[in-house]
């Protein structure tokens, strides 16, 4: 097997037993990245010279066996949402063309400290904006299972980075399944951890009562590592949670047996693929057997979950662009005659479409007059959510659904129909919505294309959704097909 | 062709680009207002919900009191504040006329 | 005039926006020390806004708010929360600014105070935390300006805005409300009061109703007033030119003008026409907050005494009048001068002419605070006994004033004075002890017989001879020479 295709666990081991160095390991994938980059496009900056100095510092940390971390010389991709000091951080947008922050992600300081290699910042759609990363202001990345179809989005680089051996692992950011989307799409595992769990300073943000950033790994495990690194209380987010972080590994492989798996009638959504369904309603059957009682359970506001979310997503983000005004970094537009002009011409030149629409949307639901109706009924609508979770909790242990309705489509296919697009998150907005955890894992191939099972534990329960999880990755081999790109396991 | 009262009309559409500081061209108001109706035409499923005795949720956490001791930090080198930005004058920042 | 008053009533209301003193920012850790720092040195990811940045709240600012809100009798509700009002600006790096909407720190309170002899009280409808906004520098005037500069060492630095009810009905009553508000703010020790560098801010809402009317009429923002002077001037100013428009049979525009205070008149900023939409919405990045009854009442517990209860004090047991009081009162440091002053010893009333006469008059010529000049309670104590005791006249005790207020060290300056009209040549002293030793042969005897206190009599006696120039030292030796 190669380098670039392994775990960060197996890779962990060899680099502690000394059986490779950090610095040929970086090398390995930094060659990969070079040899079908072009055909992904997963990255938008490759961080080489920092890679490699990374690289050299945690072979030093770990031949003189200091503080040697589950993540130590272990190469890792950034979606471009994530701050890094001196690194250019553009979220994807025009808007922030040469923007370079002075200052890092709390989640990018804490890899840092376990010693882990930076490959670069991958792909997204802009802002986080979109679920198939044509909305980057750059250039779509291509599913390297299929390359004429999308890796999902918004963090579809990040996807398409691991899929491809192009990272061992990488973090992307989840406002309304940003992150276990592409993970379902690409065929690795992506957790969207509770809001609070991780810190959101540093990330670019989209909507702030929804962000969270999260771990894409290639299984289960390695999620958990790569949670456990970066989640826990930062003072800098005054929404980050201070209740202790469990070892996510402890209780990792207790297994299903005698636990309660829910699962939501409404989950299985109109214009679901019949060959999804039935992967879904397989992956429930194998856990059943694996000794979990599982019962239907409904959440009856899902429905209105993805109008709501199209409000307070919109909302929240009018406001936070509107610092993207081109007078303290970033694009500038020039020949305004007047402060107010040159913010028209910045912003309609540096932002791209689907972001223009999102701002316009946001912003007339908080105008005047349209507030109460649109903004305050989607918070409302929110704690409808919110409850429904905590009804279905008091009855199961974790919820079971898929996390996409369809597997990749092709590039180009829904770009005209901004709704339809929509259409994509309805299965993986809820629980942002609903304040809970959750993950997708592989959950095999539809015509060669692989699509994800989502599972939902309660807030703050990550290592519910996570056992859960490895279950059935353990059960199955889905987790262990490779997109061609990648290759064939030798 | 006229535009019924209860849609979004392009004069909306124009208001509301004005308040986000968003240029618009002509033929976009046009799309951005049909695309807008048809987005807004599917958030009317939001009513559907009865939230009459419901409280609106603007913070997901628990959380309450969250606040910090009034002590200085470093602030960023001089130039670390100012390296970004697209038109400076010295120490400052240098932006267009207010005045139109 | 007269007329007008019979036609139209006044009615002002005032907002009033006064920086917190912390030592940093609202949101981050950067310095709020902002008048001296380099352009954007006390800058940070957060309060520039930077993308990724997320703020987290200043426990010192709230509870000064909270603090300011008590000594204004407001009431303190026990849930708050921080709202983003979002507009574009450039001195404003996030496109909103972080304030209170529907639910801030507090409200329904109110302050009273004393015109021309006549109480008053106006009502406070809040006081709520916000942040400031950077600072504009325009090449060349405004209007004319190809670009401006921007400086954000001021954003960021935590602002109460004060909003009183529209219940001033003069000129007079606004500059007198603010007088009495800055003086709270500096006893609470919240706000150093200084209007010009624009710590302290005030906006007022003026419009004109006939007398006898319930509702309010076109209400005008005048901006722009950095001295008490100049919140009575453009008041007064805005009074004249509504009348005006209205006596012509116009009719007003709602609308934002500044004080230009060189030109002395208001000019037009911005019609309210096409308001801003602030679009509100609560702050997603701050959880909001509890304000727990406990918390309010140690925050409570932690106030001074105010400028009223001190103002009644001080006519009470000082036996001050109301105006002196009230003068003196307005000021923290001018009161804390008077009080300590009487305490070494002076007479209040003297103090408190001292004070609110000469100091006065030499310090605002100055532009300065009472507590920055180089004399010190001590010095006037002693100035007052040396006038009172007649060692000096009142004219010379003028110049001597005004000479310990000169220098860099009073305590010279003072001694200087007694020192000049001390007789310290024996030649005169001999003659002044030769007549109390004829005048006190009693005394004379006593000391000869060994009764030390007869000395002390005998000096005192030489001191009034000499209405208090000899030098005390001197008549001491010179005494028991003579007399031994
Ligand atoms: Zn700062």
């Amino acid at each position: 097997m190669k380098l670039f295709q392994r775990t960060i666990r197996d890779l962990h081991q060899m680099l502690v037993d000394r059986e490779i160095s950090s610095v040929e390991l970086t090398a390995a994938v930094l060659d990969q990245i070079d040899a079908v980059g072009d055909k992904t496009k997963a990255y938008l900056l490759v961080t080489r010279e920092l890679a490699l100095r990374q690289a050299h510092a945690a072979d030093e940390r770990l031949r003189a066996k200091r503080d040697v971390r589950p993540l130590t010389g272990i190469p890792i991709a950034l979606k471009d949402v994530l701050c890094v000091t001196d690194v250019a951080s553009t979220a994807g947008s025009k808007i922030l063309g040469g923007f370079t922050p002075p200052y890092s992600a709390t989640v990018v300081e804490r890899l840092e400290a376990e010693g882990a290699v930076f490959l670069g910042k991958t792909n997204c759609d802009e802002f986080a904006m979109g679920s198939s990363n044509e909305n980057s202001g750059y250039w779509p990345v291509h599913n390297p299972w299929a390359l004429d179809r999308v890796p999902g989005g918004s963090s579809g680089g990040s996807a398409a980075a691991v899929a491809s051996g192009e990272a061992i692992a990488a973090l992307g950011s989840d406002t309304g399944g940003s992150i276990r989307q592409p993970a379902a799409l690409t065929g690795i595992v992506g957790m969207k951890p509770t809001y609070g769990r991780v810190s959101r300073y540093g990330l670019i943000a989209f909507a702030s009562s929804l962000d969270q950033i999260g771990p894409m790994t290639r299984d289960v495990v390695d999620g958990a590592l790569l949670l456990q690194a970066i989640a826990g209380h930062d003072p800098r987010d005054s929404t980050s949670s201070s209740r202790p972080v469990p070892d996510y590994l402890a209780t990792l492989a207790d297994g299903v047996k005698g636990m309660r798996l829910g699962v939501p009638k409404e989950y299985f959504v109109d214009g679901m693929e019949p060959a999804v369904e039935q992967s879904i309603r397989d992956a429930i059957r194998l856990l059943e057997q694996q000794g979990a009682s599982i019962e239907e359970v409904s959440l009856p506001h899902s429905d209105v979950a993805l109008p709501a979310y199209y409000i307070i997503a919109p909302a929240e983000a009018s406001s936070n662009l509107a610092r993207y005004d081109g007078t303290r970094y970033g694009f500038q537009a020039g020949g305004g005659r007047n402060i107010i002009e040159e913010y028209m011409l910045t912003r309609q030149q540096g932002f791209g479409a689907e972001v223009k629409r999102r701002i316009m949307l946001g912003t007339y639901a908080l105008s005047s007059g349209y507030y109460d109706a649109y903004y305050l009924q989607a918070q409302k609508v929110r704690t409808l959510i919110i409850e429904d979770f905590k009804q279905a909790f008091k009855k199961v242990d974790a919820l079971l659904g898929a996390t996409s309705p369809t597997a990749a489509f092709e590039l180009g296919a829904k770009t005209q129909d901004p709704v339809a697009m929509y259409l994509n998150d309805i299965i993986t907005i809820p629980a942002n919505l609903g304040n809970v955890c959750g993950i997708s894992v592989p959950g095999g191939l539809v015509d060669g294309l692989p699509i994800g099972l989502q599972v939902i534990a309660p807030g703050f329960q990550e290592e519910v959704a996570l056992r859960v999880a490895y279950a059935f990755e353990a059960a199955t081999e889905f987790h262990n097909a490779r997109s061609p790109l990648m290759g064939a396991a030798a | 062709m006229p535009e019924p009262e209860s849609e979004l009309s392009s004069r909306q559409v124009e208001h509301v680009a004005r308040l986000a500081r968003l240029g618009i061209t002509p033929e976009e108001v046009l799309r951005y207002r049909d695309q807008l109706r048809n987005i807004l035409h599917h958030i009317e499923a939001l009513n559907r919900a009865d939230t009459s005795k419901v409280p609106a949720t603007a913070h997901p956490l628990e959380e309450r009191n969250i606040m910090r001791e009034d002590r200085r930090e470093p602030s960023l080198p001089a130039e670390a504040a100012l390296r970004n930005a697209p038109s400076r004058d010295d120490s400052y920042f240098k932006v267009k006329a207010i005045q139109e | 005039m007269s007329a007008i008053a019979t036609r139209y009533e006044v009615v002002v209301g005032l907002e009033v926006h006064a920086q917190i003193l912390t030592q940093s920012k609202m949101f981050c850790g950067c310095s709020t020390d902002y008048l001296t720092a380099a352009p954007n040195a006390n800058t940070c990811p957060v309060c520039l806004g930077l993308p990724g940045s997320l703020p987290v709240i200043n426990r010192r600012a709230v509870e000064a708010t909270i603090r300011t809100a008590l000594a204004l009798n407001c009431e303190i509700p026990e849930f708050s929360k921080f709202d983003r009002k979002n507009y574009f600006y450039p001195d404003l790096p996030k496109g909103y600014q972080i304030s209170q909407y529907d639910l801030p720190f507090s409200r329904n309170g109110y302050l009273e105070f004393d015109l021309k002899g006549e109480a008053k009280r106006c009502g406070i409808t809040r006081v709520h935390l916000e942040e400031d906004t950077g600072k504009l520098l325009h090449e060349g005037a405004i209007h004319e300006a190809q670009a401006s500069l921007v400086n954000f060492n001021r954003a960021g630095v935590p602002l109460m805005e004060i909003v009183s009810e529209p219940d001033l009905r003069s000129a007079d009553e606004a500059r007198e409300y603010v007088m009495r508000l800055r003086a709270i703010l500096q006893y609470i020790g919240v706000n150093d009061g200084d209007m010009e560098s624009g710590q302290l801010r005030c906006d007022a809402n003026v419009s004109l109703r006939p007398v006898g009317s319930p509702d309010l009429g076109t209400k005008v923002e005048v901006k722009n007033m950095n001295s008490f002077r100049a919140i009575h001037r453009a008041i007064e100013y805005e009074i004249g030119r509504q009348t005006e428009v209205l006596e012509a049979g116009g009719r007003l525009a709602q609308e934002t003008r500044g004080w230009n205070d060189a030109r002395g008149l208001t000019v037009s900023q911005r019609s309210k026409e096409y308001a801003e939409d602030y679009r509100y919405f609560p702050e997603p990045d701050l959880p909001p907050l509890d304000v727990s009854r406990k918390w309010v009442a140690e925050i409570r517990a932690g106030l001074p005494e105010l400028p009223a209860a001190r103002r009644e004090r001080f006519m009470t047991a000082l036996g001050l009048s109301p105006y002196d009081a009230s003068l003196l009162t307005a000021s923290r440091p001018m009161a804390a001068f008077f009080e300590e002053t009487v305490r070494l010893g002076a007479p209040a009333k003297t103090a408190a002419n001292w004070i609110l006469g000469d100091f006065s008059r030499l310090l605002n010529a100055d532009r300065k605070e009472i507590d920055e000049a180089s004399i010190k309670p001590v010095h006037l104590q002693q100035l007052i006994s040396l006038i009172d005791s007649g060692a000096i006249t009142g004219k010379m005790a003028k110049q001597t004033f005004e000479a310990m207020y000169g220098a860099p060290d009073a305590g010279p300056a003072l001694e200087a004075a007694r020192g000049s009209t001390q007789i310290s040549e024996d030649a005169e002293l001999d003659r002044i002890v030769d007549q109390v030793i004829a005048e006190n042969a009693k005394s004379v005897a006593d000391f000869k017989a060994g009764k030390a206190p007869a000395l002390k009599f005998l000096i005192g006696q030489g001191m009034k001879v000499s209405k208090g120039r000899a030098n005390p030292q001197r008549l001491d030796a010179l005494l028991r020479e003579k007399i031994s």
